[in-house]
């Protein structure tokens, strides 16, 4: 046991792994969170292509000197727009807006990032994470973002569900479906910004779909569901990053197969703890 | 003397479009408060825009009148409410039967308040009007077909609607349970609730119900049961493959 709790410990010893277990769980409590909505409004492909696209406003914003969490927040918000006015064609269905439209902003990002042989060094931070790197001033940023997102998913619960079950009644009763659409859409946005620093932006959708998708298999309530979800995505934020510490693997990656290792463990025990929900017909 | 009340619903010259596709030409009756209505018609003949264009959840031309007050923006249609057909509920999401009767309140809160007491007691209330206070906690997934019914039927009572538009409601209901399901449809018509129920059991619009719409992209018929289904308005909404005496 003591055995075991060193080898939890002992990578945190260092300021700099403080300051990575600390943006780990923000980010293990942010991307879950949001997640489930992603997964019940079934855009998990939206949100995947969202992280990638960014890369276009994280290059962007690198080379205009400034934030380039402003940058990726823009590129998120744009994505969402194209995606939205493409959609209004009869023609084009939702995922294939959303293939073409990532297809562009991430293409954009690429070509800009080729510009810059050092910004390409850079920038490969974002698209991988560089956890360990992180500082006060990321770990700040990064809280004040969670803080605001996690207020606005408990100020909307009741609607997001709403919305999600049965949106005709949502809009009937007097909820904007639209703003709360978009309202996903820049808590999405943030959520890939607080995951530049840790997972990056090509395994951001690691913790955004798999915690919640694995809380979905053991539970029938969003409440219970979002409690999950958030265990599972601190979990494996933090084991990811341990594990990673003592095998000396790039972090980012390593939390993301520990969200799978979650996952697979609950597609394994699901049928067992079937039993204790509540039937679905 | 006292004016005459206005009618509960008016519709006059509702039209839908889908696309270049004409789905509802030019729509006008009138309903009034406690009427019980069945809408009746073939796949495709616009029974569910009808309804779903009552409530404003379709764009429409022509107007729509409720109790004398003509709707121009969507809140002024807070006080009808829409129930899917099975088909378009997704049974399983995450949602207790007693939060779906809870989201009708939804209408009385501002957004991100929560639901104080007086309105979980109306949506408990709501749920032991249909029967299903003891199912509250459960899974709406885990609930029979016409238990579903009757769980959006109690969201309607909790958002204090007057006008109930159910989309072909009785589908994949047992008889015994279907005609549970009409006794409640005429317990709440008699408290004052107008209920339009679209469906294509043309025994059951004859037998249950003493007013039907007759629909095919246009409104063919409006009456009783004797009238509006009668064999000219049956081939005329259901053509020559229908059997005028089924």
């Amino acid at each position: 046991m003591t055995d075991l709790l060193r080898w939890f410990s002992e990578p945190y010893g260092s300021s700099f792994m403080r300051n990575a277990g600390l943006v780990a769980v923000l980010i293990g409590i942010l991307a879950p969170t949001v997640g489930v909505w992603v997964v019940l409004r079934r855009i998990a492909y939206l949100g995947d292509a969202m992280s990638h696209g960014t890369l276009s406003g994280v290059a962007a914003a690198y080379f205009a000197g400034i934030n380039v969490a402003i940058g990726a927040l823009c590129a998120g918000l744009l994505m969402g727009l194209l995606v939205a006015l493409l959609e209004r064609q009869r023609r084009v269905s939702q995922d294939s807006a959303i293939g073409v439209i990532e297809t562009l902003l991430f293409a954009a990002g690429v070509l800009l990032i080729s510009r810059n042989d050092r910004a390409g060094v850079d920038l490969t931070h974002f698209l991988f994470g560089q956890i360990v790197t992180a500082d006060r001033s990321d770990l700040a940023v990064n809280a004040a973002l969670t803080s605001v997102a996690l207020m606005v998913v408990a100020v909307l619960f009741d609607d997001l569900r709403t919305i999600t079950f049965d949106a005709p009644h949502a809009r009937q009763v007097g909820v904007n479906v639209r703003a709360l659409q978009l309202a996903l859409i820049v808590l999405i946005s943030i959520t890939v910004v607080v995951s530049l620093d840790t997972v990056g932006l090509l395994m951001s959708v690691a913790l955004l779909i798999t915690p919640a998708a694995t809380a979905r298999l053991l539970t029938n309530r969003v409440e219970t569901m979002t409690a999950l979800a958030v265990v599972i995505g601190v979990s494996s934020a933090l084991g990811g990053l341990t594990l990673s510490y003592h095998l000396a693997t790039p972090p980012g990656p390593t939390i993301a197969v520990a969200t799978v290792a979650w996952f697979t463990g609950a597609i394994a025990v699901g049928r067992p703890l079937g039993r204790f929900r509540h039937p679905m017909t | 003397m006292t004016p005459a009340a206005p009618p509960a619903l008016r519709a006059d010259g509702v039209t839908v479009h889908y696309g270049t596709h004409l789905a509802l030409h030019e729509v006008s009756f009138e309903v009034g408060a406690g009427e019980l209505v069945a809408v009746i018609g073939p796949n495709g003949a616009g029974k569910s825009t009808l309804l779903r264009a009552l409530c404003g959840l379709v764009a429409h031309r022509g107007a729509v009148e409720l109790a004398g007050h003509r709707c121009h923006h969507r809140r002024d249609r807070m006080g009808t409410a829409y129930i899917p057909q099975r088909a378009d509920i997704d049974h399983g999401f995450p949602i207790t039967v007693g939060q779906l009767a809870l989201a009708g309140r939804r209408r009385f809160l501002r957004t991100g308040q929560r639901p104080g007491r007086e309105h979980r007691r109306a949506a408990e209330t709501a749920l032991r009007r249909v029967g299903l206070a003891a199912e509250a906690d459960r899974p709406l997934g885990a609930l029979s077909g016409g238990q579903v019914q009757r769980a959006f039927l109690a969201r309607a009572l909790a958002q204090e609607a007057r006008l109930l538009f159910l989309d072909e409601a009785l589908s994949g209901v047992d008889q015994p349970r279907t005609e549970a399901m009409l006794d409640l449809f005429e317990a709440l018509r008699r408290d004052g609730a107008t209920l339009l129920v679209a469906t294509h059991d043309l025994a059951l619009a004859r037998r249950r119900f003493a007013r039907c719409l007759a629909i095919n992209t246009r409104l063919v018929a409006d009456g009783p049961p004797a009238r509006a289904l009668d064999n000219a308005a049956l081939e005329a909404t259901f053509g020559s493959a229908l059997s005028p005496t089924r």
